[in-house]
C-alpha cells in the first residue's frame, strides 16, 4: 500500500500517471502548495491530512 | 534522422570521456575539437594530482588513452571548429565542415586562453605572451619572465619556467589559492619570487614584449621581461550556444551538475560553471554527461523503452503488473517517501508520526529522491516494495 500525498495541483498528473499504469492509488489531497508554509501553516496541513490518514490505513490494515 | 545521436564539442578530457561513455550506449556519437583531441592536457608537460591526489602522470600518455578508449568505443573524431550549437529537437552544430544535426549535446569546451584583458595585448601572441609554459618555456630561456594567476596552474606553470628563464615574477591579481605544498615548492625554487595583491596595468612592446606595468598597493613600477604567461581571464563558451544562461566568466550555468535548462544540451569540465577545474572532476563530469546524454534519448533511441503518454496511457505488460506486487512485509513496516520538494519531508514526517503513534510502530523507515528536478531511483522503490507494507508518498509542491 502507498498511500500518495498529493497537493491539488497535481492530483490531475496523478490521475492521469494511475489511469497510465492502471492503477487505483489511494490518495491524500492536501491544498496546494505546502512548500513555503510556515511552521503553523505546515502543522495544520498535518493535522489534516493525518486525519483523512488513519482511518485510510486502518481500513487498508483490516483494523477499521 | 539525425546525424548523429549525441555530438559532443570539445575532445578534451570531458568531451572525450563524455562521448565514450555514450557511445558504449551503443548511441552514435560525434566528438569535436578544432585542432586535436586532449584539452589542456596538451598544454601540460605533467599532470598533477592524478591518477590520486599527490600523484603526477605524463600528459600525452594520459590523452592518448582517452582517444584510444573514445575510439574504441565507435566515437567519431571530427577536428572542425563548432562555431554554433543551435539547441533543440534535433541541436544543429555549426562546423567549419557544415552543419550537423544530434538528438543531444555535450559542450566540453573547456576555457579559453588566459588573457590580461589589456589593448595590444593579442598583438603579442606568439611574440611574448603565452599560455603554455611546456609548449614555449625553451623560447624564454635565460629570460626574464611575468606569470599571472593565482592559482595551481599558475603555480606549476611558473614551477616549470624556473627551469629555464632567469627570473620568474608571479603576479597574482589578489592572494594565492594554490596548495600549501606548492606555496612551499615556489618558495624553494631558485629565480621565483612572488607579489600578492598585483594587477598588469599596461603592456610595453616594440614588434615583442619588452615590460609589463604593475600595480600594488605600493604603486606602480616597470617591469622588465620578455615573457608573459597569463592564466587569469579565462572565459567560458558563452557565444557558442545560443541563449545559454552563463555566469561572470561566461561559463554554462547548469541546473542539476550537467544539466542545462534545454534537456538535450549538457556541460561537462571547465565549461561549466563553478566546476572545479581539476582532472578528476573533468573525468567525473564527462561520465555524468554521457549518462545524461542516454537518458535524455533513450525513449526514442532505446530498444526496450516505451514512451508513455500519461494523459491515455499504455496497457502495461502482464509480468511488468506483476512485479508490482510487494515483498512479504508485514503491517509494521511503514516507510515514508519524500519527492525532496520544500517541506515535503517535512509534511510526511508530521503525518508519519500521526500514524506512528495510532498504530505504535517502533519506527518509520525514510527515503527521498537525490533531489527534486530527478525521477526516483528505481533501487530505492524496489527496496521499499520489498522492505515496508505501506509506503507515504509526497507529489506535488
Amino acid at each position: 500500500m502507498a498511500p500518495l500525498v498529493v497537493t491539488e495541483t497535481f492530483l490531475p498528473l496523478v490521475e492521469a500517471q494511475a489511469k497510465a499504469r492502471r492503477l487505483t492509488p489511494r490518495v491524500l489531497v492536501v491544498p496546494h502548495p505546502v512548500g513555503g508554509l510556515n511552521g503553523a501553516e505546515l502543522a495544520g496541513r498535518i493535522e489534516a491530512a493525518a486525519a483523512s490518514l488513519l482511518p485510510m490505513a486502518d481500513q487498508a490494515r483490516g483494523t477499521a | 534522422m539525425t546525424d548523429f545521436d549525441v555530438a559532443v564539442v570539445g575532445a578534451g578530457v570531458a568531451g572525450l570521456t563524455a562521448a565514450r561513455v555514450a557511445a558504449e550506449s551503443g548511441l552514435r556519437v560525434v566528438a569535436f575539437d578544432r585542432l586535436s583531441p586532449g584539452g589542456q592536457l596538451v598544454n601540460l608537460t605533467t599532470v598533477h594530482d592524478y591518477p590520486e591526489p599527490g600523484g603526477s602522470a605524463e600528459s600525452w600518455p594520459v590523452v592518448s588513452e582517452l582517444v584510444a578508449r573514445a575510439e574504441a568505443a565507435g566515437v567519431t573524431m571530427r577536428f572542425d571548429e563548432v562555431t554554433h550549437v543551435r539547441a533543440g529537437e534535433p541541436v544543429r552544430l555549426e562546423t567549419g565542415g557544415g552543419d550537423v544535426t544530434a538528438g543531444a549535446v555535450v559542450i566540453a569546451t573547456g576555457l579559453g586562453n588566459g588573457r590580461l584583458g589589456l589593448p595590444g595585448e593579442e598583438a603579442l601572441v606568439g611574440r611574448g605572451l603565452s599560455t603554455c609554459a611546456g609548449c614555449d618555456g625553451p623560447l624564454y630561456r635565460g629570460k626574464a619572465v611575468a606569470v599571472v594567476g593565482d592559482d595551481e596552474w599558475t603555480a606549476e606553470e611558473a614551477l616549470e619556467l624556473a627551469e629555464l628563464a632567469s627570473a620568474v615574477t608571479v603576479l597574482v591579481p589578489e592572494l594565492p589559492t594554490w596548495s600549501a605544498a606548492r606555496a612551499e615548492r615556489l618558495a624553494a625554487a631558485d629565480r621565483v619570487a612572488v607579489v600578492t595583491g598585483a594587477t598588469v596595468t599596461a603592456v610595453h612592446a616594440d614588434g615583442v614584449l619588452e615590460g609589463v606595468t604593475v600595480r600594488t598597493a605600493d604603486g606602480e613600477r616597470e617591469l622588465a621581461v620578455q615573457g608573459v604567461f597569463p592564466y587569469v581571464g579565462r572565459r567560458g563558451p558563452a557565444g557558442l550556444v545560443e541563449a545559454a544562461q552563463t555566469d561572470e566568466e561566461q561559463r554554462l550555468v547548469t541546473e542539476d551538475g550537467v544539466r542545462t535548462a534545454v534537456p538535450t544540451m549538457f556541460v561537462a569540465g571547465d565549461a561549466r560553471a563553478r566546476a572545479g577545474q581539476t582532472m578528476s572532476e573533468a573525468m567525473a563530469d564527462g561520465v555524468a554527461a554521457g549518462q545524461a546524454a542516454v537518458a535524455a534519448l533513450r525513449p526514442v533511441t532505446g530498444p526496450s523503452l516505451t514512451i508513455v503518454d500519461p494523459t491515455s496511457g499504455v496497457l502495461p505488460a502482464e509480468e511488468e503488473a506483476g512485479s508490482l506486487a510487494g515483498g512479504t512485509a508485514g503491517w509494521t513496516q511503514v516507510a515514508l517517501f519524500s519527492n525532496s520538494k520544500p517541506n515535503a519531508t517535512e509534511l510526511l514526517q508530521g503525518m508519519g508520526e500521526r500514524l506512528k503513534e495510532h498504530w505504535q510502530l517502533a519506527d518509520l523507515g525514510f527515503a527521498s529522491k537525490p533531489n527534486a528536478s530527478t525521477a526516483a531511483d528505481k533501487d530505492t522503490i524496489d527496496w521499499l516494495a520489498q522492505c515496508y507494507r505501506m509506503v507515504l508518498v509526497a507529489v506535488g509542491d
